[in-house]
């Protein structure tokens, strides 16, 4: 292998030239340029330094608000998210919980909705003319219509999306523990709550810190839950950015509170690094037995925590059921939150799916994920192979500028390519892209870059090195043993991460905001627009379509991707999903180095 | 000191173990033993308190234990892979029992740095983390762990199935050396048969929930009671009604020719036996012979038996394959079992069959 290592090696294969060339225009145009230009933009307006951005800021009351709030919204939402999710993970997998299954699925609800879509959700709910706010008006007739707005509200709806963090990786964790640790200390004398506390809870600990950074980071970006329940008085960064953005003489200060948010960013993600490198608990065992779930014991505690339990299971659950139910419903049901047989129809949805307008955001939507999809797993199938079979400087560097997306906030990068591209580029042949309809398509891709490279990686290196070292003593040649044994391969696998790209993008809305162009607009922006009341109950109505619509397919894809896998488990198991997809075999979210963002943060959407 | 009386286990439909009584003394090591999914390690984890039996009672030292949990048994355990606890540090994990009692901080270190010093830790190692550490002193952390609490019992649950075959050899012996310097009455599961002979004071064979034996290694060994335990422990081979036959016309013994019978591999020899008076020889063919550098072992054919033994390679000049041979047999080696119940038959009892 150690020829694989030369640089020089590599250069004399044609094939590696040609994909070396294509990416490295890529990456230079669409990964590096336009953030340099951010700063360059930011601190160099008119060729040489300048802090006016930064004095503006300073003197900025709204932005210098903002970015409080921001930070606010991260403390808060790392304490609630991480006190909710290590509930519903003891609950689901620890404890034995009456219900246990129907609880999981409850709160595993998150899996299949987020982002602005759970934002919008959960507005059409309990905002000011939410159905159930509408109910309680009537019943309590002096209160505030309003109540579920600013602080409170995004810290709840964003705290209730993001635990699925924790149902990912916390609850893999739990599973990792080996139970005769526990049966240790409880021959040595330990209470079930000793047990959890000295034992359990340390245990998970590094995964705990990871997940807590992810929360962290999540509730610093936010952007659809301030935007849409936040109201006058919640604002956080990267509204803000957006709003500055609109206007061309803000621009800089867009640029500078961007470059704080990415800062911040690559400082949590540093430390998330640092603390795994020291903290992760191996496991000292080689056979490990498998945890079973604990009673608990004293009585007064076990009712209390069924009761949370299913509290919690109800909010989970009640989004859900009503988006659902009133995804039939018509118009004046919808305005009063009275619900009755006679007020269920199909027309929603006949609307939707027939009317140009009802069904179009939906295509743009369609179109741009599945164009993206495609565009970033077809490229990286190619890198991805190359990355993984030679180990030097060059391609390192390589995978360390692939995963400048994963570092960078998605408000950094879109800033990035609309300064970049307002004007005629050389790097785009002089073409202007701010305004176009590829500009997105280009966000899109770029955005996929590091979970695709990862999981790419990951499949092709879990396929057999000597099915291709056969291939190769036979007299077959690199694009021949590509083509003929690794593509059938790994093809499984990245149609997998082809779908879980499509269904992320699917409800975009962080990069569609900065980036659309305006008369192709997709699904997020639409909900966006809907939770403003610009369309009025229809826009409700559809929003509710969209929305079921959006969590049959990532539903779907979900279960098609894990599900099943899932359930082969016990036969002789192909690379069906690549290794990384599996759960169970993906870790800690940081472990692998930067690049699971989707698989560690699907619910980050909700920014 | 222990005992297990009518002891039923059973997991939903399965019955794990129908029926148990064992009755174990003080100070004793005492092995159980038997292939993978006979039930001798729910049989341990019962006496641990980690498994409720559906009937029966567990008594330990008089005192019926049956529905206590297992920190009020007074047992202390050693897992499969030692369960240290990863996120603590030896000490730590030494004194968590201890600490879990509430002892007082200074009695705790006293106490851990006591039982460090008797299983051979040093004080630089109970600083370490628990990863830091090789495989033998894993376990002592563990066994010290274990005894900390002063427990009337220690359960050895295939503390060394994990581990290399040197590892193995030398930690058995370091498990057995640490036993009999605290004189704890210990409870050790293996499927290892060599393990069990090795390092027990008495044997419980195990065979689908049942206990087919209950003898000292030797017992086990050279009186098997069933067949089961004679093709468990040790190696065997089978013997044809014709070759007892012509033993019995030879040497005059009352051998049933009804029942299964079988020789030891170390008990039939080429050459005749120096002070073997009884012994007999039989025409043989040699069949095979496979080269072993100590031994060689050889399979030659009888009267349709296929005779395993073992030749000591000793310089002297041993017959090759297809050369004919002799056989020594003494009739008093051939383990006899009845057909139908697999119980041994006692020597000069011929089977009444039906």
């Amino acid at each position: 292998m150690s020829g694989n290592n030369a640089v020089r090696s590599m250069v004399r294969s044609p094939f590696v030239v040609v994909v070396g060339v294509i990416l490295t225009w890529f990456i230079a145009a669409f990964l590096v340029w336009p953030n340099v230009n951010i700063l360059i933009a930011t601190f160099f307006p008119d060729g040489s330094f300048s802090g006016r951005a930064a004095e503006k800021l300073f003197s900025s009351q709204r932005a210098m608000k903002a970015l409080g709030n921001s930070f606010l919204l991260a403390v808060a939402l790392s304490v609630t998210v991480n006190l909710v999710g290590v509930f519903i993970v003891l609950v689901t997998h620890y404890f034995r919980i009456r219900g246990s299954r129907i609880l999981f699925l409850g709160y595993a609800s998150t899996f299949i909705y987020g982002g602005i879509v759970l934002a919008a959700g959960y507005k059409f709910i309990y905002g000011d003319k939410g159905i159930v706010t509408s109910l309680l008006v009537r019943v309590v007739p002096g209160m505030d219509p309003g109540w579920f707005s600013g602080f409170f509200a995004v810290l709840a709806v964003m705290t209730f999306a993001t635990t699925t963090n924790h149902m990912l990786f916390v609850a893999n964790a739990l599973k990792g523990i080996d139970y005769q640790t526990i049966e240790a200390a409880r021959n040595l004398g330990a209470s079930t709550w000793t047990i959890l506390r000295r034992i359990v809870l340390p245990m998970l600990k590094p995964t705990l810190f990871a997940v807590t950074i992810l929360s962290f980071l999540t509730g610093l970006g936010a952007l659809s839950a301030p935007q849409v329940l936040g109201g006058r008085d919640f604002q956080t960064i990267t509204p803000m950015i957006l709003t500055f953005t609109n206007s061309p003489t803000s621009r800089d200060l867009a640029a500078l509170l961007a470059v704080i948010l990415g800062v911040a960013t690559m400082v949590m993600l540093a430390v998330m690094s640092r603390l795994e490198k020291g903290g992760t608990y191996f496991s000292v065992s080689k056979v490990s037995s498998e945890l079973q779930k604990q009673d608990i014991a004293n009585p007064v505690a076990n009712v209390a925590v069924h009761a949370v339990a299913y509290l919690l299971f109800a909010v989970y659950t009640l989004p859900v059921v009503l988006i659902v139910l009133y995804s039939f419903a018509d118009g004046a049901a919808i305005q009063t939150g009275q619900l009755s047989f006679s007020n269920l129809t199909l027309d929603n949805y006949i609307r939707v799916l027939t009317q140009q307008s009802g069904l179009r955001p939906f295509i743009v939507s369609v179109v741009y994920s599945a164009l993206a999809a495609v565009i970033a797993v077809g490229g990286l199938l190619f890198v991805a192979r190359l990355l993984q079979k030679y180990k030097n400087w060059v391609a390192s560097t390589f995978e360390y500028l692939l995963h400048i997306p994963w570092i960078l906030p998605s408000a950094l990068l879109a800033l990035g390519l609309i300064v970049s591209y307002d004007h005629p580029n050389p790097l785009v042949g002089g073409a202007v892209l701010t305004g176009t309809t590829v500009i997105l398509l280009i966000a899109f891709v770029t955005v996929k870059i590091p979970f695709t490279l990862r999981m790419l990686k990951a499949s092709f290196a879990a396929v057999n090195s000597s099915l291709e070292e056969a291939a190769a003593i036979m007299g077959a040649k690199t694009l021949y043993v590509f083509r003929r044994i690794l593509l059938p391969l790994v093809l499984p696998a990245a149609a997998a991460i082809t779908a879980l790209n499509f269904n992320s993008l699917l409800d975009d809305y962080d990069t569609a905001i900065f980036l659309a162009h305006p008369l192709v607009q997709p699904l997020g922006l639409v909900i966006k627009a809907n939770t403003d009341g610009a369309e009025g109950t229809e826009g409700i109505a559809n929003t509710f379509v969209y929305t079921v619509l959006l969590m049959v397919i990532t539903g779907v894809t979900m279960y098609l991707v894990y599900g099943r896998s899932g359930r082969r488990k016990g036969r002789k198991r192909l690379p069906a999903a690549p290794a990384g997809l599996q759960v169970s075999d993906a870790g800690l979210p940081g472990a692998q180095a930067p690049g699971e963002d989707d698989a560690t943060r699907p619910a980050a959407a909700v920014r | 000191m222990i005992r297990l009386e009518n002891i039923e286990v059973t997991f939903g439909d399965f019955t794990a173990i129908p029926h148990l009584d064992l009755h174990v003394q003080p100070g004793e090591f005492f092995t159980l033993l038997g292939p993978s999914g006979c039930g001798k390690t729910t049989a341990l984890r019962t006496l641990a308190g980690f498994i409720q039996p559906a009937g029966g009672t567990v008594r330990v030292d008089g005192k019926d234990v049956t529905r206590l949990p297992s920190d009020k048994r007074q047992v202390g355990m050693v897992f499969q892979n030692y369960a240290l606890f990863p996120s603590m540090s030896v000490w730590e994990n030494i004194a968590f029992g201890l600490r879990v009692r509430k002892e007082k901080p200074a009695d705790s270190d006293r106490l851990v740095r006591d039982i460090a010093r008797r299983v051979e830790l040093s004080d630089e190692q109970l600083a370490k983390n628990v990863a830091e550490l090789s495989g033998g002193q894993q376990q002592r952390v563990a066994v010290a762990r274990a005894l900390v609490l002063r427990p009337k019992i220690l359960l050895l649950d295939e503390p060394l199935s994990n581990l290399d075959a040197k590892l193995r050899h030398q930690l058995r012996q370091q498990l057995k050396d640490l036993q009999s310097e605290f004189g704890i009455t210990t409870v050790y599961v293996t499927h290892d048969q060599d393990e069990a002979l090795a390092m027990s004071d008495r044997v419980a064979v195990f065979n689908k929930g049942v206990v087919e034996q209950v003898g000292t290694p030797q017992e086990i060994y050279d009186h098997a009671a069933t067949e089961f335990v004679c093709n468990f422990i040790g190696d065997s081979s089978a013997l044809t009604p014709d070759f007892v036959a012509e033993v019995n016309r030879l040497s005059g013994a009352g051998l049933s020719t009804d029942a299964r019978s079988y020789l030891r591999v170390e008990k039939a020899s080429l050459d005749r036996p120096a002070d073997g008076g009884t012994a007999v020889g039989l025409p043989a063919t040699v069949v095979s012979r496979t080269y072993h550098g100590l031994h060689s072992r050889y399979v030659v054919r009888s009267h349709g038996a296929d005779i395993r033994l073992l030749v000591r390679e000793d310089g002297a000049a041993h017959p090759e394959a297809g050369t004919a041979t002799t056989v020594y047999v003494q009739p008093g080696h051939i383990l006899q079992y009845h057909p139908g119940s697999g119980a041994a038959l006692a020597q000069d009892q011929a089977v009444a069959l039906p």
